[in-house]
């Protein structure tokens, strides 16, 4: 008897908790959901983003998007708001490194449909994916690459960065609209998983050096320079009927099989998105993420061969297997999936209705990276070099006119002028360390739940990721890189290996800016707990 | 003429069968549960297990190659869930096949640890060993007696393995499975600690890299039945280390669900892949991964499990069907002369110190001796060292390694707890197409980096080190060296065809 009794209460109690989830639900404190996606594929060629030589696309192997979350707490004016848009794009301009700024093109156009949301309530992030439209400048194409987008085209239509610019932040802008219309009552609940994904690409060679991919099957390989990340951070959300509306999936590894491309794609964040509509339902979004991962890539830098071999046996052997391929993608998403998939019981069981939900934006000025007189004088001595094949290549050009009928003729052209741009900032960032020896950039930090988000503009090596992820009082910390036009951010003992993405050409802060931000981003995320 | 020179050369040199074999293979399971109570290895301090969670098994695995009915090569796997093998335990359990299969070659027997930390102590001999417990001479399972029980359990396995070995198929797969972590943490001043903190701002990173490859073999018979398989986990079965009860860690639930998906007479080989610096324990992201496992209701070791399950279970439904019955095997045994770590009259000293403090502490309370005993002999093997080192600067450690070719797969096998850089060397530069690094297969001490070295902390200080990063890179110079003629010699084949 007493045990009927006690469970009465415990049914009567369950009840109770029930009723007041669905009915808290529908309170003014509940978070408010929105969803919309933006196809932002070109409708003619455009130049390709990710590699020093100019690319001008030539089809599109799969639609590059922007997946769009509204979230709402409250209401009226005051009400917490933040929107996040994720892009297939390989950074997101923001005025840090050149004039080009899609993230304000974006933000200038929502406020004036939707006065109520402000613009730092408005985070941009890409997915750092290789095979997407380049934004990152408004110059003319000959300013960016050294030959005119005319010639690359060879006369035929073709849309310039900046065309391109406005017609992708129209599409975002229609997309937040959508989304910020549609919001509605849900819940979100909060996963962590692994996926192994995102691997260090960074070799450290034996004399101390170390170097970005190359051969690991050297004698002169000593070890993997840095750390890997492998968990999977995950927030899945709901509507009150708890059918899943959408996930946001932050993995610490940029999409960058497809690196090489000449067509258009998501990359790996395609075929993760269709085999998880497949598993999930065709109506869900999937909002992804790359967390700290400057020195991170998918590509396998030990034991190929033996994925090469499995990726086979799955029977992707018809799409290409191996570095870069088509199968390498769906192996990914295949990772990713099972992970998210297994985890969706508990996830649907532990739903939270009403998070606390708070969002601040801060400008946090970093010190820009010490450079020396022979940092300057070397890069400046390459920069010669390059000056040097650049118009070698291009009187060549001059002088036979008919190489520009021979495809992508342009290639070894626009990787001399590249690099040339490359050798001179290194002196500009010298001049401007002197005058303006911080630089002030975009931090948000978003707390929904037990879990914070918090991002930066960079491609932040995973060390600091790791530090912020290792202090953070949230229960899951979600870093966010590349809301913003991206630069490299390496640790100290990453610039004493010397790799690319930790010379003076690739960074515009190095770890005395790295340490600040991390201290920043705890500070702040510590206000919120 | 030259093609000839060559053609004659190298026939010369390829003393070894190069063309594809038959696998004739045998499987076995042995108990290798300790009678109770008995004495825990693992931890500095004794522990007495009275009670056991689960029974400590051998996987075993018998292989032959066979041109015609020419017996050509062999190997015989045997995985225990012990802290490691102990070189006394090695040549007692080969002493005993010795007698029971006559003309064995029992060099060709590798014992592995999973390295549980709660399976019982192997020496009780200080000439032998630097750690010894003062385990009491009555009331609990002399260390001696158990050795007789496991060297019997294991001589019946590996007997019955190799008495019922037919002709069989095997192969390999690979799957991603994220289990181990690495330990060591690294903070602003340089220094290195194992499980140091890392939720302070002197936090800079983890000292080294993670492998994340779950390695598997899988054997059938001529029957198609599987007989066993074999994970390759670069992560010690430590996740119970603190345990004061008889544990085979997180082989025994992955164990049991594997038989129970393939049958309960798969014997089930847990190998440990080069995972010196690596261990189960998550260094952050704590908080996260408590809440997911309070949320599913299940524990670290069932997360631990399941993602080794899950990754065996996907491996084996990609490869099921990519079976080899006719394969190049090759295996060769070599005792390596690696360098040993060099002792510092500084690290003499400090060893020294500590040493006579454990002796007065015992002496004024013999009851600490359970706690500082073993501590007291693990630096007083310093002591030992250096005075070696005195009279023969250039001495070497005598290490046995194992390279094996199955196929497309090498197996590379070592005695240490060898960190994770050297593994990753092997695998790198390896000409096999995947390559299995085996750790603990002897008496286990640290390997470190020169990089941990130079950090220090527990696993790269001299206590912890017979051999430090020279003796390392000549470990896998050597394995790759052997794992290349493997491979040179197919080669040459395919040349002297060609010639």
């Amino acid at each position: 008897m007493i045990f009927l009794k006690h469970q009465f209460f415990t049914l009567l109690f369950l009840s109770v908790i029930s009723f007041q989830g669905y009915t808290q639900s529908e309170n003014e404190d509940n978070l408010k959901v929105g969803w919309s996606t933006a196809d932002i594929t070109p409708d003619m060629p455009v130049l390709v983003a990710g590699q020093f030589h100019a690319r001008l696309s030539e089809g599109v192997m799969d639609p590059v998007t922007a997946t769009i979350l509204a979230l709402e707490s409250g209401e009226g004016t005051n009400s917490e708001k933040t929107i996040w848009i994720s892009c297939d794009l390989v950074g997101i301009s923001d005025g840090m490194r050149a004039t080009a700024n899609l993230r304000d093109e974006i933000r200038n156009r929502v406020i004036k449909a939707i006065p109520s949301i402000l613009p730092e309530q408005i985070i941009v992030n890409a997915t750092h994916t290789h095979a997407a439209p380049y934004v990152a400048s408004t110059a003319s194409v000959e300013d960016i690459y050294g030959v005119s987008l005319e010639q690359m085209a060879d006369g035929k239509p073709a849309m310039s960065p900046s065309d391109y610019i406005p017609f992708a932040a129209d599409k975002i802008a229609e997309g937040v609209i959508s989304a910020w219309g549609k919001r509605k009552p849900g819940g979100m609940s909060l996963g962590l998983g692994h996926a192994v994904v995102g691997l260090n690409r960074l070799q450290a060679l034996k004399h101390g050096k170390s170097r970005m991919y190359g051969n690991t099957n050297s004698p002169e390989f000593s070890h993997i320079e840095g750390y890997e990340d492998h968990s999977l951070n995950l927030m899945y959300f709901w509507d009150i009927n708890k059918q899943l509306t959408g996930i946001i999936i932050n993995i610490a590894s940029p999409s960058q099989v497809s690196e090489h491309s000449y067509e258009l794609s998501a990359d790996f964040w395609h075929d993760t998105k269709v085999a998880l509509r497949k598993s999930l339902g065709d109506s869900v979004y999937v909002l992804a993420q790359a967390s700290s991962a400057g020195d991170q890539s998918p590509h396998v830098m030990v034991g190929s061969k033996a994925e090469e071999r499995m990726q086979k046996l799955l029977g992707f052997a018809e799409e290409g297997t191996g570095r870069g391929s088509n199968a390498h993608r769906k192996y990914i998403a295949k990772q990713i999936v099972d992970e998210v998939t297994d985890l969706f019981p508990v996830m649907k069981a532990n739903i939270d209705w009403q998070p606390e939900f708070k969002h601040e934006m801060k400008l946090v000025p970093l010190s820009r990276r010490l450079l020396s007189e022979e940092d300057v004088a070397e890069a400046t001595k390459e920069a010669k070099t390059w000056q040097a094949e650049y118009d070698k290549l291009k009187a060549e050009v001059r002088d036979n006119p008919a190489m520009i009928e021979t495809p992508r003729w342009y290639k070894d052209i626009t990787i001399s002028y590249s690099k040339l741009r490359r050798g001179l900032v290194v002196s500009e960032r010298y001049e401007l360390e002197k005058v303006q020896p911080k630089m002030p950039i975009e931090v948000h930090v978003v707390r929904i739940g037990d879990a914070v988000f918090a991002t930066n503009p960079f491609e932040l090596y995973l060390d600091y990721g790791m530090q912020m992820k290792a202090q953070s009082p949230a229960i899951q910390t979600f870093i966010v890189q590349l809301t913003g036009s991206g630069s490299y951010l390496p640790t100290k003992r990453s610039i004493e290996g010397g790799a690319y993405g930790a010379v003076p050409a690739s960074t515009l802060m190095g770890p005395k800016g790295g340490d600040e931000l991390v201290e920043e981003t705890l500070s702040i995320i510590n206000t919120m707990w | 003429m030259v093609r000839l020179c060559m053609l004659l050369a190298l026939t010369f040199w390829l003393n070894v069968p190069l063309q594809a074999n038959d696998l004739y293979l045998g499987a076995a399971t042995a108990d290798i549960s300790p009678k109770l109570p008995v004495a825990l290895m693992g931890q500095f301090h004794m522990r007495i297990a009275e009670t056991a969670d689960t029974p400590l098994y051998a996987g075993i695995v018998a292989i032959e190659s066979r041109d015609g009915q020419t017996g050509l090569d062999t190997a015989v796997f045997v995985s225990c869930d012990l802290v490691y093998i102990s070189a006394r335990l090695r040549q007692e359990l080969r002493d005993e096949v010795a007698k029971r299969i006559p003309g064995f070659n029992v060099n060709k027997i590798i014992v592995s640890a999973t390295h549980t930390h709660t399976a019982p102590v192997l020496e009780d001999d200080l000439e032998e060993s630097s750690f010894i417990y003062p385990i009491p001479e009555e009331g609990v399972t002399k260390v001696k007696d158990y050795r007789a029980l496991f060297v019997r359990s294991v001589a019946d396995g590996i007997e019955d393995a190799w008495a019922n070995r037919s002709k069989g198929s095997v192969t390999w797969g690979m799957e991603r499975a994220a289990v181990g972590y690495n330990r060591r943490t690294v903070y602003k001043d340089g220094t290195s600690v194992m499980y140091g903190n890392t939720n302070k701002d002197e936090f800079q990173n983890l000292e080294g890299y993670e492998d994340h490859d779950m390695n598997a073999l899988f054997f059938w018979n001529e029957a198609d039945e599987l007989l066993a398989m074999s994970v390759d986990v670069a992560c010690p079965a430590q996740e119970f280390e603190h345990k004061t009860t008889v544990n085979a860690d997180y082989w025994h639930p992955v164990r049991e669900k594997l038989k129970s998906r393939f049958g309960q007479k798969v014997s089930v080989l847990g190998w440990i892949g080069a995972a010196g610096d690596q261990s189960p324990h998550s260094m952050y992201r704590k908080a996260g991964l408590a809440r997911m496992q309070e949320l599913a209701q299940k524990t670290r070791m069932d997360d631990i499990a399941e993602r080794i399950i899950r990754a065996v279970e996907n491996t084996y439904e990609i490869v099921k069907n990519d079976r080899h019955s006719n394969v190049v095997f090759h295996h060769e045994m070599e005792n390596l002369e690696l360098p040993m770590r060099i002792i510092t009259k500084e690290e003499y000293i400090e060893s020294e110190k500590v040493v006579k403090d454990c002796q007065e502490q015992i002496a004024v309370d013999p009851n600490k001796a359970t706690l500082l005993y073993a501590k007291m002999t693990w630096f007083g093997d310093v002591l030992k060292r250096y005075k070696a080192q005195q009279k023969n600067p250039e001495a070497t450690y005598s290490s046995e390694i194992h390279v094996l070719r199955i196929g497309d797969a090498a197996i590379a096998t070592n005695q240490f707890e060898l960190f994770t850089d050297y593994g990753i060397r092997i695998q790198a530069r390896s000409k096999a197409l995947q390559t299995f690094v085996v750790q603990l297969a002897g008496p286990g001490t640290y390997l470190p980096t020169e990089k941990a070295i130079a950090g220090g902390g527990y696993s790269a200080v001299c206590q912890s080190n017979v051999v430090g990063a020279e003796g390392g890179q000549v470990l896998v110079d050597r394995t790759l060296a052997i794992i290349d003629r493997f491979w040179d010699e197919e080669n040459a084949v395919r040349l002297k065809k060609k010639l």
